[in-house]
């Protein structure tokens, strides 16, 4: 089987109110080449109000997906992403919320600010190709340098290579190639 | 990694529910849900689960009484309760009556990982049986909650865990990266009188001084900034236990202090607090350095290392045990082999000479990440020489290697990169350095893909 994979984005980054287009090419150029996923980044579009918490200050992150997995367009995976702090509703904060094995995601770039801007690149890219194993349909690993690793603090989340460990990068290969076949 | 936990979400909001049930599928737990405590015991009817994470405030039977309930049912279930905000009464209720911990919704991501954590060590000491003797009594083979091994220095090793896990002294584990000096720690718990108490363990090596002393301590709400809410720290968790601080050499002089102070007093309060909190537990501590020699450079405190440094316990470097690999070899590919579902069988006998004439600078740790790696490119039911290549061509070199260390250090590393076909992410793993490490190396000794 033959298929240009360059040509047809598998993932749409998908921004949500004002980001930074450095950032949103950073996280592209790392979700193509260490996952292998071919990306497009969409025209960004306004806050999503409905899912404003106003009590907690924050976004519901399970809202927003539950929004972009209902939407019929785009490509087969898509990802938000938003300046602003998310949520769910069992938890303080989430750096970032997926289905597992699904179509939509989210990540939020408010708490991985850091002085350099470079570091928080970084950091989002990690959390968007984490975010992105899991709508392949990955879980949690434990290896101490794979980016499936779930991190509890940023500390944990920089001290991550921007890897996989070999058992999950086979996993990928595997998954992603099932994603190719069935893009539509 | 094979985790089997099963566990039950009881919660009367469908939201609470499927965002808990969300979280601990992607940990890799099976997990059902219950929109009541009926609800609950009529699905524990048709399958007991490994923990229960229940709300405290339900209409109809409330957490208390589902707690009752399935204490009755299933005497050694876990049982997490969940409480609202601000309702600390209702949880130390449900902990007098049995639950294992306590979440405030909404919770930090941390704190539930935290606690999970803190299951799956009470229950990797539930299913550790029977004590080390009996499990190798008799047998040539040794094995033993991940202990596996054949050798008399090994045997020594679970001999002196034996005589030392009963007595209530600290302990300090010896030897070098990648020895398993953590599954050591493990084995003093479950033979302690602490057994039924948590195991806490913390690498005091992979994080600032600033996040240790939190992590340790724990610290009352706007202790910092950033510190929304009070948390327990690893002291307060390890209460009744054990607490295992990895890589003890790696903190600071203040921070020994500090520990030394907590020793000694059985007492401490979290950062921002002036509340002394009481805590008892047996400390097992662990390095790779020479501690002595941190002495001598005045880099770590005398009263502290006498402190931690009761008993001693060394584990030898599996190049001074070679009996080992082959069982070794053997069950990390059966583990592996179950793990990527890839139908591998065993190792052949030039395999296993390869792998004996392999002196191991990585040790344990490094074995099975050669195992690992073996069993995804295998391509047939035996592992043999040919899937080793690598490891063969990288260790003739190293033994012809001669005088200088920066030669063999230079012809190691060509080695794995060889072996790796010059990917330098997978030899800075199969090293076990990070990338950065190698690269810099690399340039150093100038090295690159022919
Ligand atoms: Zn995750
Ligand atoms: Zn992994």
């Amino acid at each position: 089987m033959s298929v240009d994979i360059s040509a047809e984005p598998l993932l749409d980054l998908i921004p949500y109110g004002e980001i930074d287009p450095l950032a949103l090419s950073v996280l592209a150029a790392n979700l193509q080449a260490v996952l292998g996923l071919p990306t497009r980044v969409r025209p960004d579009r306004p806050l999503p109000e409905d899912s404003f918490i106003p009590v907690r200050y924050q976004y519901d992150a399970v809202k927003i997906v539950g929004s972009l997995d209902r939407e019929r367009d785009g490509a087969r995976f898509r990802m938000g992403v938003i300046q602003r702090d998310l949520c769910i509703p069992i938890l303080t904060y989430v750096y970032g919320e997926s289905q597992l094995g699904g179509r939509a995601a989210v990540i939020s770039l408010h708490r991985l600010h850091h002085i350099d801007r470079q570091v928080t690149f970084e950091r989002g890219a990690k959390i968007a190709i984490h975010e992105a194993g899991h709508l392949l349909g990955l879980e949690h690993c434990r290896e101490p340098g794979c980016l499936m690793r779930f991190s509890k603090q940023l500390e944990q989340l920089d001290l991550l290579p921007m890897r996989f460990c070999s058992a999950c990068e086979y996993e990928i290969a595997r998954l992603l190639k099932r994603a190719v076949q069935n893009r539509y | 990694m094979a985790r089997s936990m099963h566990i039950m979400v009881v919660d009367d909001e469908e939201t609470i529910c499927l965002a808990l049930s969300a979280w601990l599928t992607k940990e890799g737990y099976s997990v059902e849900t219950a929109a009541s405590g009926q609800e609950a015991l009529a699905r524990m009817a048709e399958k007991k689960s490994d923990l229960y994470l229940v709300d405290f405030k339900m209409p109809g039977m409330d957490g208390l009484q589902l707690l009752a309930e399935i204490r009755a049912r299933q005497p050694d279930a876990a049982l997490i309760m969940i409480t609202a905000h601000g309702s600390i009464g209702s949880a130390v209720e449900a902990m007098k009556r049995g639950a294992i911990d306590y979440l405030c919704k909404p919770f930090d991501p941390e704190e539930l990982s935290l606690i999970m954590e803190r299951v799956e060590a009470a229950r990797a000491i539930q299913q550790a049986e029977a004590p080390v003797a009996d499990h190798y009594a008799g047998t040539s083979q040794l094995s033993w909650g991940g202990i596996v091994g054949q050798s008399e220095a090994l045997r020594v090793v679970l001999n002196e865990i034996e005589e030392v896990a009963p007595t209530n002294a600290s302990v300090l584990i010896t030897g070098e990266t990648g020895t398993g000096k953590d599954l050591l720690a493990l084995a003093i718990h479950m033979r302690s009188e602490h057994a039924h108490g948590p195991f806490v363990a913390i690498n005091c090596g992979a994080q600032s001084e600033t996040l240790l002393e939190s992590e340790l301590f724990g610290h009352e709400q706007g202790a910092f900034t950033g510190a929304l809410k009070a948390r327990r720290g690893r002291l307060e968790m390890a209460n009744g236990g054990t607490l295992f601080l990895d890589e003890i050499g790696e903190i600071s002089p203040k921070m020994q202090v500090n520990l030394l102070r907590v020793l000694e007093e059985k007492k401490f309060c979290r950062l921002g607090g002036n509340q002394p909190i009481d805590i008892d537990f047996r400390l097992v501590s662990a390095t790779h350095r020479d501690l002595r020699q941190l002495l001598r450079e005045e880099q770590f405190r005398e009263d502290f290392f006498y402190r931690i440094n009761v008993l001693t316990i060394h584990i030898p470097p599996l190049r001074e045990r070679l009996e080992d690999v082959p069982v070794l070899a053997d069950f990390f590919l059966q583990k592996y082999a179950q793990e990527t579902g890839k139908p591998v069988e065993g190792l052949t006998p030039r395999a296993v000479e390869i792998l004996m004439g392999y002196n191991w600078p990585g040790n344990v740790r490094e074995l099975r990440n050669v195992i690992e790696r073996v069993v995804v490119i295998a391509r047939g039911r035996m592992i043999g020489a040919e899937e080793l290549r690598f490891l063969k061509t990288y260790d003739d070199s190293c033994r012809s290697a001669p005088a200088t260390l920066r030669e063999a250090e230079i012809l190691h590393l060509q080695g794995a990169l060889e072996a790796c076909d010059w990917n330098v992410t997978r030899a800075a793993k199969m090293l076990d350095i990070d990338r950065v490490t190698l690269t810099r190396k690399m340039k150093r000794f100038n090295l690159k893909r022919p």
